[in-house]
């Protein structure tokens, strides 16, 4: 059974994991960066730009996926929580 | 050919089929609840409303004409879902913990449960979701039109229309809680949701590998241009419309309805998270190749946004094109099932209920009488709105303005964003700066959008769209102070969504909230600290409780009116009657209330019959909590960094002192190195001489005696330093032995007589006729004596020297005084005659190494004693020793 500080900080770095997922997928699909799909030529058939935004979009999907465990269960308020001062905000 | 009858039965049959799944499920739910209904899957899935005929069919009519742009209206949703623990998971707990009926509900329970600000919200809500309802009847009337040939499409349209009003009211309106969920409706939701996924699925799956020959053969030859538009596309466009489509997935009231308050646990969302940019991400597959297909095999001039029913149609597949007629026909269905039912909340809650208010204190009161009000009100503005939805229909005559009007829409409720957004994350946020801010931007939407969506025939002339108002260029809703190189849509929204922020933060920050919004803005922005439920009790005034129980008939019903009463009064331990009307219970009525009736109703209404507007003391102390807790922490953090301060400068001086011992040590060994180093050379010399045996034998004799001598003293230094550091050590214990002092200095004085008569000084005793009993070792008692009187006689320079020995006592000490005329030392020296290897100036060199007198004091010490140096009235110095005097027993 991990202490109270252990899943303080496993909940922080889940958090911080699914802000840094939602950073880097906008960045990923918005103008400049996403601009620069604009690539002649296909992967397995598929034009460029169309696999890449697919392809994001897909790792966004299994990103979310693979953090919605860690994110639902330490959403559970532990009895300490209620001491510590809350970051969330 | 697909016969008209054929259709129609399809049609109906999938219309039965809805109403009996939504049906029995209602039925078994009245019951006790069903398990699967409950799942995260299902909630999903009824997010997935956000699909309507517009993705449909549209989004490939979109993909034909602007390529992959259509992909951001599922991106903006994608990022919102997957960053649901930072928005939707709080929107979620405020609209459980305050249960939320509506977004309009959400805004103005937040800014102080304004009901001005509801019907503004409402207001704009209801035209903005209007003619998206009407688009969707559209939708529905064009696809039947291409099937069944030519038909009278206002007619479709109407029974369309009809249907969807029948079913909502039947389902969607069984009971006022917004809070239960509508079982029967959710679950024909459900249905609808995975009936439109297979079809456009099917459609998908059909076009890519059965009319075409798979990815590589569609896009085969396609140009850059099919794929990223004819203008370059990732631009301004790109970004507002992610923009725009992550709004509305918040903002739309069918989708907060669906998100937010039909929500029943929160770890749904988690699922939600990534199971609805699933569905999204495979609804959206294959809408790029079916435009690709669509565009290559139909004729020119085909409608692009009935592609997927007519490829099927053109290859002569009927059972494909029905099963695609059916998915659009889900997706308008759905989306219109849920609008109106949002929306007829809305009204029915902000609009009616405040006239009912009116009414309601006039009429004599019966058991449910205003729950049937709502609900008849309810039922009235669902038929009212779907009518709404056919007049816009009918009168647009269902022209293509209409297939903008799905973004017009977004750009609608976008309104919305700043004021949620502030209102759950700004304290500050204020009534008038949501107020003014919604005021502005939906001006702003219906000049630069909304009305030239008409195209000049509503409100706004051609004249005016081309050349502005009253010929003012800089006043053209387009492009709106020479803004005329963005996309209207984007110059929309720049103007809408970016004055309506600004002028919210502006005024927010200029006006004061009144106490209620303060309120609730602190419980709506800490709603994770909240205890959960401890809110609202504003109109603590005198209640009685039986006015309570009739207004809860009133708006509950008689039975779930009492049910309600019976917990509350349980809970206060009373078995019969009515429980009594403490804040809390008034503050849990009102919840309750709100749940039905919307927070600003529910607050006027219980308000009434509580007497004056009061806040609640729970609601002060819990606003106080909050800074006292700042101010604790604060405090404590003083504290600490106090302590660690004292803590520091602790250290520092013990720093200091170890320093200062440390450099004593250093000196006091080179000291005894020096000293040690005299003996030893004058010894080492003569040792040398005397190996050379040209020494006469009396010169030998000599040097042998000074070299003894030399070896005595380097031993009694030797000695003398292994004493000290004993004694300074506290190892020597000395064994201590009650005695009289006077005895001690009697025998002390008689030994050094010897010295003293030789070198001819007087020394005279002056002894305390008492008995001096005390505490000591004879034998080092005796030895810091000689000591000190051996020194008085060795460097007394008077031409008569003399000494006097006294002693004396007091109730707790012995004092032993030893006086000499030879001067004394002065102040100066008087701190270093102590210091190992000290000598007073006045010395000439002698035998002694300076440890005498710190030997003896550290004797005294030994012996809780003390010798000191003290000043005589005339500044002559003498010697002092104390003992602790023995009390008799």
């Amino acid at each position: 059974m991990p202490d109270n500080r252990d899943l303080q900080l496993i909940r922080r770095k889940v958090r911080d994991r699914s802000v840094a997922l939602v950073l880097v997928g906008t960045v990923l699909l918005m103008p400049p960066i996403g601009g620069l799909a604009r690539i002649d030529g296909t992967i397995f058939g598929i034009p460029i730009p169309l696999a890449y935004m697919f392809g994001v979009w897909a790792t966004l999907i299994i990103g979310a996926f693979l953090l919605s465990r860690p994110l639902r269960d330490t959403d559970k308020p532990s009895p300490s929580t209620s001491v510590a001062i809350d970051t969330d905000e | 050919m697909i016969s008209v009858n054929l259709l129609l039965v399809v049609c109906l049959g999938y219309v039965a089929v809805l109403f009996v799944v939504a049906f029995i499920v209602d039925q078994r739910a009245r019951h006790r609840p069903i398990r699967w209904l409950q799942s995260p899957v299902i909630y999903t899935l009824s997010i997935s409303v956000y699909c309507t005929s517009w993705t449909f069919y549209g989004a490939v009519g979109s993909a034909a004409r602007n390529g992959l742009e259509f992909i951001t209206i599922y991106l903006g949703p994608t990022l919102v879902f997957v960053g649901w623990w930072w928005l939707l998971r709080k929107l979620v707990r405020i609209g459980r913990a305050h249960r939320i009926t509506s977004i309009a509900d959400l805004i103005s329970s937040r800014y102080g449960k304004s009901s001005s600000l509801a019907v503004l919200v409402t207001l704009i809500a209801v035209i903005a979701i209007t003619p998206y309802i009407a688009l969707q009847l559209q939708s529905v009337t064009n696809s039947y039109a291409v099937i069944a040939g030519d038909t009278d499409g206002v007619t479709t349209a109407f029974w369309v229309a009809a249907g969807m009003a029948l079913f909502t009211i039947l389902f969607g309106t069984r009971n006022l809680d917004a809070n239960e969920r509508h079982h029967g409706v959710v679950a024909a939701i459900a249905l609808e949701a995975i009936v439109k996924l297979a079809a456009l699925i099917a459609v998908g799956v059909f076009v890519t590998f059965f009319v075409a020959d798979g990815a590589a053969d569609i896009f085969e030859g396609v140009s850059q241009e099919a794929i990223r538009g004819s203008s370059d596309i990732f631009g301004a466009r790109w970004v507002t419309l992610t923009f725009l489509s992550a709004t509305a997935v918040i903002c739309l009231p069918r989708q907060f309805q669906v998100t937010v308050v039909e929500n029943i646990e929160e770890r749904h969302l988690a699922t939600a998270s990534w199971l609805f940019p699933l569905y999204l991400f495979g609804i959206t597959i294959f809408i790029m190749p079916i435009a690709l297909v669509g565009l290559e095999v139909m004729p020119a001039g085909s409608n692009p946004d009935l592609y997927v029913l007519t490829l099927p149609l053109s290859e002569q597949r009927n059972e494909l094109a029905l099963l695609a007629f059916l998915g659009g026909f889900s997706s308008a269905t759905s989306m219109v099932i849920v609008a109106a039912i949002a929306a007829s909340t809305m009204v029915s809650n902000h609009v009616v209920m405040p006239i009912a208010l009116r009414l309601l204190a006039r009429t004599n009161a019966v058991s449910g009488d205003v729950r049937n009000l709502l609900l008849t009100s309810r039922r009235i503005s669902i038929a009212l709105i779907l009518g709404l939805g056919f007049l816009y229909f009918y009168i647009s005559g269902g022209s293509d303005a209409l297939a903008a009007i799905g973004l017009i829409a977004f750009v609608g409720v976008a309104q919305f964003l700043p004021c949620l957004l502030g209102g759950i994350f700004w304290r500050g946020a204020t009534k008038a700066g949501a107020i003014a801010g919604l005021l502005i931007g939906s001006a702003m939407w219906a000049y630069t959008l909304f009305l030239p969506s008409f195209g000049g025939h509503f409100i706004l002339t051609p004249e005016v769209l081309a050349l502005g108002p009253w010929g003012i260029s800089l006043l053209r809703p387009q492009s709106l102070m020479g803004l005329s190189d963005f996309d209207p849509l984007v110059h929309a929204v720049v103007w809408s969504v970016g004055l309506n922020a600004i002028v919210f933060i502006v005024v927010s920050s200029l006006t004061k909230p009144d106490i209620l919004e303060r309120l609730q803005g602190t419980l709506f922005v800490g709603v994770y600290r909240s205890t959960g439920g401890a809110m609202s009790n504003i109109s603590a005034g005198a209640a009685d409780a039986e006015d309570m129980f009739i207004l809860a008939q009133r708006i509950l019903g008689l039975e779930p009116a009492r049910r309600l009463f019976d917990e509350i009064a349980a809970s206060q331990g009373i078995t019969v009657g009515l429980p009594h009307a403490t804040d809390a219970v008034i503050s849990r009525l009102e919840r309750e209330l709100a749940g039905s009736v919307g927070a600003a109703s529910a607050h006027a209404m219980v308000s009434r019959i509580a007497g004056r507007q009061t806040v609640g003391m729970t609601e002060l102390i819990d606003i106080a909590d909050e800074t006292q807790q700042v101010i604790e922490t604060s405090r404590q953090l003083a504290e600490k960094s106090a302590e660690l301060e004292r803590a520091a400068e602790q250290l520092r001086e013990a720093n200091l002192r170890l320093r200062a011992l440390d450099a004593q040590k250093d000196e006091f060994l080179s000291q005894v190195s020096h000293e040690l180093r005299t003996p030893m050379t004058s010894i080492r010399s003569f040792s040398e001489i005397l190996k050379d045996s040209s020494v006469s034998a009396e010169d030998r004799a000599r040097f042998v005696a000074i070299i003894y001598d030399e070896s005595l003293r380097l031993t009694r230094l030797l000695d003398e330093i292994l004493d000290i550091s004993r004694l300074e050590a506290g190892s020597a214990a000395l064994k201590l032995e009650p005695m009289n002092a006077n005895t001690a200095v009697h025998s002390a004085v008689e030994t050094v007589a010897g010295i003293t008569l030789k070198a001819d000084v007087k020394v005279t005793s002056e002894l305390s006729p008492d008995d001096l009993p005390v505490c000591a070792n004879a034998d080092r008692l005796r030895q810091v004596l000689i000591n000190i009187l051996s020194n008085a006689v060795k460097y007394n320079g008077a031409d008569v020297p003399e000494i006097l020995v006294r002693t004396s006592h007091d109730n707790r000490t012995v004092k032993i005084d030893i006086i000499d005329n030879g001067g004394g030392v002065t102040r100066e020296e008087a701190n270093t005659v102590f210091e190992k290897f000290a000598r007073g100036n006045r010395s000439v060199r002698s035998s002694g190494a300076g440890l005498g007198l710190p030997i003896s004091r550290a004797i005294m010490h030994a012996m809780e004693g003390d010798l000191t140096l003290e000043f005589a009235p005339d500044h002559s110095s003498y010697f002092r020793l104390t003992l602790p005097l023995l009390k008799a027993a």
